[in-house]
């Protein structure tokens, strides 16, 4: 007996050992960025991409995830895009030139001659305005970007778009891979329809998650909304060949992206927090702000709460929050949130013209308002972290600092879905939420006005602040940039004075790459590009 | 999760236990003859000395967020500090504040409900049994950690709510012992006994029942609460339980999970909570040795 | 339930006629009670999604969607949420008996399909650690019983009870920065490789679709791939098992037949084996059962750590999400296996011991 016990323990540890000896000769080949001399067949190089995945589906029309950005932006082309980081100016795309009429509600673009689908097809104008009703009419999360817009195709080549209000922002707005061009033959043969009607219509969702109909640098391989999606290079490219010849986009945890980075299994990592990519070394760290935007809101309804409506308690919270700890907090890279519009976009306030901390003032203030040393919650949604930082922490700092000021706040951290039902009724006496741009306008945070979208949560509603709402009708009706540069930073500056927003932070992009990576930057808008690495 | 063998069995031996000895006296342990029993109760008792003088003991306030953040340990943060720049090492004696006591009371109250209901199950039989024991399967049939989620997730992440769902998840197993122990004792001759002396079936059942039962519970309970520490800092390490800013061992070990590197925010939280079951598992497994006769007497030849 | 015990007396056993007829009633009425926990079952699941305060609508619609009565309300026809409470349990009811589990809110695929392509991740790796578990754990608990009291049993006795005692989510978390990142024995994370495409798809298992259609790269790739999650797994069950068969074995050594084989002059292997351990297996067979079901269950809180696309992330998911029928599928399955397990495990016992046979 004992013998055979003693056999079987010998055999487990025989075959650990041999497990053991297999992957340490074997991690050494598993495919990198550079292929040299490995087992791997020399022609195709691949790319492993590790992010902690927020994703649905890969149809155009129905993705708005940043996952699903960044996928779609390589397998699918748009009219205008953005080349590298920079967000500000829309470069062509699929489309060369574009005009705009006066009154922004008309624009005019002229396609490229000559671009090819992967599967051959020609892009023609009439996919244009398949690809964008389709995009509007099937009421899913992207469905918002073409409110209000029709697209028509007057020649074979070239698409107008017709807005009911002025709309400048239609530039900006054509960027996003939600308006990506699908080939319009396939996606109809697929059960597809971009009639009035194709929120019921539209049948064609299984098939664009498996095969892509787009004109973009890759196709689409595999998908999987739980491991991994995998990408091949399109080989009927009509612009410069990606460098890699297959993009595998792994669903991995952030802490364990760090680790696989820092191993070789992959070559780039996208969550990782500041903290987290401090002290990392063999790696290429790419650092910017990034537009995501963390704010405190105090309801200016008196029936919710008739301490938070109080002005005075506003500006006590305003001044008593420290803004450079936060700041410190969320790491290296990360900068004090100016005004609502975050810093890379035109009409955001310079560096330094933010709320400033001022204890002192902050106490006063509280006196003045006369709601004595109140008690409140503070709801926050527990389970998501943007940008590698989780709200709880944020909000356990604003404890501390209003604390201090003589305000009383219970945390009141839950589930996504359970803290977004009371944040978007309004219901919510202060709250910790962050907006994500829809696209890179500024046009997008004119929802913070008092009777918009954002307003209507913190219980501002139309008619709070009347010169406030006449700034924002006139800037989301002038095309000028330069106009409107001075009018929304004229919008912010009142928002800073008096308004029951507090913008806190902007937090860290990060990007952890391989050394060998060549041209990796970081997109306000899909993350990555992944088909301008080199 | 409990792993219980279904009421046939009886892997505790404990119904023969109460067969052989009809009136069981209260068990005190024989410490110098189990060292595993003395471990036990010396690291428990540790902690409950900890757990009571945390304020001042601890050299930190668990919650002030004054130092560097992620320090490695050092002289001054002789665990390190997380994150958030506060210190470990006093949070983590703080969060023997939150599970021991809780601990302790989810057991007590998983105990109660159970023993209660099985009691009656066993006692009056019939129609009564049934739905009772058929309620117990269908809580079985979830594997603990799964019911335990869907209800914290239900009722929103709290630690009042998780301590609720651990609770609801581990009754059975009382219910179960309780009522097997019963259904043997109801045939005993001192059971029948007191019927035809004319005590009602409630009096027979805390008289003369209860005492015998007692210990096996007992001993039930005290395998049971080490498993009760894991799940319910399994629920806080998902984000179910504690919510920050609460020094809680198993959402510290969740904060351990976001900086891998950081080995210290993850590692001593954990082993806390591996010391407090262990030294639970150790006092049970040795009460269990003390009441089963059989064991008893396999292990002394 | 019927439930045989093993303390009752033997009784003389039936005819074969009478013996088939009693295992067709067993059966009959073992399905028959499995019906009815799973229909409770689907009663409590429902019961306890429908409490949240949550609207599922809001969490899987998107931010700007949401604003929009009209795409909730279509949300919500969709996924019939606007009919009242036991409307909307029937309707499931009826569904299910079609087989059809349901959309899912969150991957907007029929539950079925989700559980078809999560099941077999999460089987594997629970296989592999009951394997694993199985093996370790009876071994070390017939040395702890054989060398009982001496010092090998004491240090199994203090190493099992470590076992249970351990959190696994922390001995992930350690297990995984040792062996994967400091170290480098064994891969971190995945079912395989990123660059290897998985093998033909017979079962859904890597291991054995590899296997079978002999691509046996990817069979060791998947393999060394199962270890780490595996092995963290069998930690818990490994506790488990040995000192169940350690207690089960010294309890059947402590009797007369056992003295009375070892005085016939038998080898103590012999005695140990067919005399002891067979007897106990019994015990042994029922806790690795429940212990399966247990393993499933801490998938939960292993899977994310090692990018393991399993049920544990799926539930974990759709608890977050308030995805309803992904939830309740979930639920149903797990409750399943938890009931055919008890079955075979029954069965399980009529085979190895005689005197239990359907009593």
């Amino acid at each position: 007996m004992r013998l055979n016990q003693w056999l079987a323990a010998g055999c487990v540890v025989a075959v650990t050992i041999g497990l053991s000896a297999c992957s340490s000769t074997s991690s050494g080949s598993s495919s990198s960025g550079t292929s040299a001399g490995t087992t791997s067949a020399p022609a195709v190089s691949n790319l492993v991409v590790e992010t902690s995945f927020v994703l649905k589906t890969v149809d155009p029309a129905r993705m708005f995830e940043p996952t699903g950005l960044m996928i779609d932006h390589v397998l699918y082309d748009t009219l205008l895009t953005y080349k590298g980081s920079n967000v500000s100016t829309p470069v062509p795309d699929l489309a060369t030139s574009y005009t705009a009429s006066a009154d922004a509600k008309t624009y005019t673009f002229t396609l490229r001659q000559g671009v090819k689908f992967a599967n051959g097809d020609p892009v023609t104008a009439s996919d244009v305005v398949f690809s964008l009703m389709r995009t509007k009419n099937i009421n899913g999360n992207p469905s918002f970007l073409m409110a209000g817009i029709t697209a028509t195709a007057p020649s074979a080549n070239t698409v107008v778009l017709t807005s009911s209000t002025p709309n400048t922002a239609i530039p900006a707005i054509l960027t996003n891979p939600a308006l990506g061009i699908v080939d319009q033959s396939k996606v109809v043969a697929a059960g597809g329809s971009d009639a009035a009607n194709a929120a019921t219509a539209d049948k064609a969702e299984a098939s664009l998650n498996t095969t892509s109909e787009g004109s973009g640098p890759y196709t689409l391989t595999s998908f999987s909304t739980t491991t991994q999606v995998v990408l091949t290079a399109n080989p009927n490219y009509w612009g410069p060949k990606p460098k890699y010849g297959k993009i595998i986009i792994r669903n991995v945890e952030a802490s364990i992206q760090k680790l696989d980075v820092l191993r070789g299994e992959s070559q780039i990592a996208v969550d990782l927090s500041p903290t987290q990519a401090q002290g990392m070394s063999g790696v290429q760290i790419v650092n910017g702000a990034s537009p995501n935007l963390f704010f405190l809101l105090t309801n200016d309804n008196p029936k919710v709460s008739k301490v938070t409506s109080n002005p005075k308690f506003q500006e006590a919270v305003r001044d008593g929050i420290n803004y450079a700890s936060l700041v410190q907090l969320a790491g290296t890279g990360a900068v004090q949130a100016t005004g609502i519009i975050p810093t890379m976009f035109l009409g955001s306030l310079p560096t330094g013209s933010g709320a400033t901390y001022n204890l002192t003032q902050a106490k006063a203030d509280l006196a003045a308002s006369g709601v004595g040393h109140p008690t409140l919650n503070l709801v926050y949604p527990s389970d998501i972290q943007v940008n590698g930082i989780s709200f709880g922490t944020l909000a356990a700092r604003v404890q501390q600092d209003l604390q201090q000021v003589g305000i009383n706040v219970q945390l009141q951290g839950q589930s996504i879905q359970v803290a977004l039902n009371s944040y978007r009724g309004g219901q919510e006496a202060m709250g910790l939420w962050y907006w994500g741009p829809d696209f890179p306008d500024p046009a997008d945070y004119l929802n913070f006005l008092p009777g918009a979208l954002v307003g209507l949560r913190a219980g501002w509603v139309k008619g709070a602040d009347p010169s406030l709402e006449a700034l924002g009708n006139t800037a989301s009706g002038t095309t000028q940039n330069s106009t409107r540069e001075t009018l929304y930073q004229q919008i912010l500056r009142s928002m800073n004075t008096s308004s029951p927003f507090m913008p806190l932070i902007q937090p860290a992009q990060i990007l952890v790459g391989a050394t060998s990576l060549k041209n990796l930057q970081s997109n306000a808008l899909w993350l990555v590009d992944l088909s301008e690495l080199g | 999760m409990t792993v219980s063998a279904r009421a046939p069995l009886d892997p505790l031996g404990t119904a023969d236990a109460v067969t052989r000895r009809r009136r069981l006296r209260p068990v005190t342990p024989v410490p110098w003859r189990r060292p595993l029993a003395l471990t036990g109760l010396a690291v428990i008792g540790a902690w409950v000395v900890v757990a009571i003088f945390a304020p001042l003991i601890a050299p930190d306030n668990p919650l002030a967020q004054k130092f560097t953040i992620l320090a490695g340990p050092s002289a001054a943060n002789w665990f390190g500090t997380d994150e958030l720049g506060r210190d470990v090492f006093s949070r983590v004696l703080f969060g023997a504040r939150i599970t021991l006591p809780l601990a302790v009371i989810l057991i007590v109250s998983a105990m109660i409900i159970g023993a209660v209901l099985g009691g009656i199950a066993g006692f009056f039989g019939g129609w009564v049994d049934n739905v009772i024991m058929r309620l117990a399967d269908l809580v079985f049939a979830f594997p603990g950690i799964i019911l335990a989620l869907a209800i914290a997730a239900a009722l929103g992440p709290q630690l009042r709510n998780a301590v609720i769902a651990v609770v609801f998840v581990s009754w059975p197993s009382y219910a179960r012992l309780v009522r097997s122990l019963v259904l043997s004792a109801r045939s005993a001759q001192y059971v029948v006994a007191s019927r035809l002396l004319g005590s009602s079936g409630l009096r027979v059942l805390f008289v003369d029942i209860r005492p015998n039962a007692a210990g096996p519970v007992l001993v039930l309970a005290a395998l049971d609460v080490g498993n009760a520490v894991l799940l319910l800092s399994g629920l806080s390490f998902l984000g179910l339980g504690a919510q920050p800013p609460t020094a809680e061992w198993g959402a510290m070990v969740a904060e351990g999970a976001q900086n891998f590197n950081d080995w210290w925010v993850g590692l001593f939280p954990g082993l806390a909570i591996l010391t407090v079951v262990l030294a639970f598992n150790f006092i049970g497994d040795s009460l269990r040795d003390m009441l089963d006769p059989r064991t008893a007497r396999a292990v002394r030849i | 339930m019927s439930s045989a015990s093993v303390t009752e007396p033997a009784v003389p056993r039936p005819r074969t006629g009478a013996r088939h007829r009693d295992l067709r009633r067993f059966l009959l009425q073992r399905l028959g009670t499995g019906v009815v926990l799973l229909i409770g079952i689907t009663l409590v699941a429902f019961v306890v999604t429908h409490l949240v305060p949550g609207d599922p609508a809001a969490a899987n619609l998107g931010q700007r969607a949401i604003g929009d009565p009209a795409a909730v309300a279509a949300f919500r026809h969709q996924y019939g949420l606007d009919r009242p409470l036991p409307v909307q349990y029937v309707v499931y009811l009826k569904n299910l008996l079609h087989g059809n589990l349901g959309i899912s809110e969150q991957s907007h695929r029929p539950v079925l399909t989700d559980l078809a392509e999560y099941i077999p991740a999460s089987i594997e790796l629970a296989l592999f650690a009951i394997v694993l578990s199985t093996v370790v754990g009876v071994g070390l608990g017939v040395i702890a019983a054989v060398f009982s009291n001496r010092w090998p049993d004491n240090v199994i006795r203090v190493v099992s009870l470590a076992g249970v005692s351990m959190p696994i989510f922390w001995v992930a978390l350690v297990a995984f920065y040792l062996l994967f990142f400091k170290l480098g024995w064994l891969p971190g994370g995945g079912r395989l490789d990123p660059t290897q495409n998985p093998p033909t798809h017979l079962t859904g298992l890597f291991t054995v679709d590899a296997a079978v259609h002999g691509q046996w790269a990817l069979f060791w790739s998947a393999l060394r791939h199962l270890v780490l999650p595996g092995l963290v797994l069998a930690i818990y069950t490994v506790g488990v098992l040995t000192r169940f068969t350690r207690a089960s074995m010294l309890e059947i050594m402590g009797n007369d037949y056992v003295r009375a084989a070892r005085l016939k002059g038998l080898p103590e292997r012999v005695v140990i084996l067919r005399h002891v351990l067979r007897p106990a297996l019994v015990s042994i067979i029922t806790v690795a059962g429940v212990a399966f079901g247990n393993l499933l269950s801490g998938t939960v809180l292993v899977e994310n750590i090692f990018s393991w696309p399993g049920i544990g992330q799926y539930a974990y998911h759709s608890a977050i999400n308030l995805d309803l029928p992904a939830i309740m599928g979930v639920s149903l399955f797990v409750a399943l296996v938890y009931i055919v397990v008890n079955l075979v495990v029954d069965l399980l016992y009529g085979v190895i011991d005689p005197r239990i046979r359907l009593s």
